[in-house]
């Protein structure tokens, strides 16, 4: 058996954030969008590779971690949005997030996307 | 248009955010990593090896120095820091096929690929089912991209990781006498630089991967019952 690279245990937050089942691959045919990634990917790369190069979490660490996850708490949760929860979930669980600081700031993102 | 604000959407800002706030990177590298991933895609590698297969000097050139030959076609692995990016170790060699020997790339540990070349990878190519598989039984997982090749083919893998990365330069297909570069480039395909797919003369496009739902799956049992 491998070691666990990350507490899988389910975090509150991020199941909420996954209850509602908004991945693109459901949503984009719906509005009848054929771009095969969502708008917010290629940011996720970004913050991916940005916190490898700050040393804040090993490229590596992080692959072990999402593999990790994928195979069991988010392996119902299509590609990208596996990638983002298990990044979170990673971010969460070795401390670089606090998981209040992140529910304040999801809702305050919500509030400003719905007011524009 | 999407219309509806996903909890995704809402997550991923959040999290860049908050990382940026607590200074694990800034929003200026951030920025310039979005962009850089915006800017990448599959035709770097698909001019690269047209114009190797057009101009045996070149194809020398790419054989011996893979930086360089990108370089010379515009394409630049220093990018964007200018020391390349963490994923992206600047190693880089291409893999030449022959009708004896065939060559693809996978990445067991994570998925290491050659994006300056290739753009991001594809997720199959991330996945556990393709890492583990393709190293113990290549054959049998390239039939299931389509590609049976015939026991005199020698098949080598390649296994990338963050201090290397390879890309497949496929034979020159028949057909194709007499071709421009820009022709040739056309049928190359992202596939067909990892190595799961053979260029055609009449193949512009890579397969769409048909996503095959489990009669049974794992975990969907209690949720969705009476469903596919």
């Amino acid at each position: 058996m491998p070691p666990d690279y990350v507490d899988p245990a389910p975090i509150a937050l991020l199941e909420d954030a996954r209850k509602h089942d908004q991945v693109w691959a459901e949503i984009a045919p719906r509005y009848g969008v054929t771009a095969a990634d969502p708008p917010w990917k290629t940011s996720l790369s970004a913050t991916c590779e940005c916190l490898a190069a700050g040393g804040a979490l090993a490229s590596l660490d992080r692959r072990h971690a999402e593999d990790q996850l994928a195979r069991s708490i988010y392996r119902d949760v299509s590609a990208p949005e596996r990638q983002l929860l298990a990044l979170a979930h990673t971010m969460l669980r070795r401390g670089l997030l606090g998981e209040d600081d992140l529910a304040r700031r999801m809702q305050a993102v919500r509030t400003r996307l719905q007011a524009s | 248009m999407i219309e509806e604000i996903t909890d995704f959407e809402v997550l991923e800002i959040a999290v860049r955010e908050l990382a940026i706030e607590k200074g694990l990177f800034t929003a200026e590298d951030h920025r310039k990593f979005t962009e850089w991933a915006e800017t990448i895609g599959p035709a770097g590698g698909s001019r690269l090896v047209a114009k190797a297969w057009i101009d045996p000097a070149f194809k020398a050139r790419a054989l011996t120095d893979g930086v360089a030959a990108c370089k010379e076609i515009g394409i630049d692995w220093l990018e964007p820091t200018g020391t390349g990016t963490p994923s992206d170790y600047t190693e880089f060699r291409i893999l030449e096929d022959t009708p004896e020997l065939h060559h693809v790339i996978v990445c067991t540990l994570c998925s290491c690929y050659p994006r300056p070349l290739l753009g991001m990878s594809p997720e199959w190519y991330r996945s556990p089912n393709y890492r583990r598989r393709l190293v113990r039984w290549p054959r049998q997982v390239l039939a299931e991209f389509g590609l049976v090749l015939p026991p005199e083919v020698e098949v080598r893998v390649e296994d990338s990781n963050q201090k290397c990365r390879f890309m497949v330069m496929p034979v020159r297909p028949p057909g194709t006498d007499g071709w421009t570069e820009e022709q040739l480039a056309e049928i190359v395909t992202r596939d067909c630089m990892i190595g799961v797919a053979l260029p055609r003369a009449d193949r512009k496009a890579d397969d769409v991967r048909p996503v095959q739902k489990a009669r049974r799956p794992v975990g969907h049992a209690e949720a969705r019952v009476g469903t596919d």
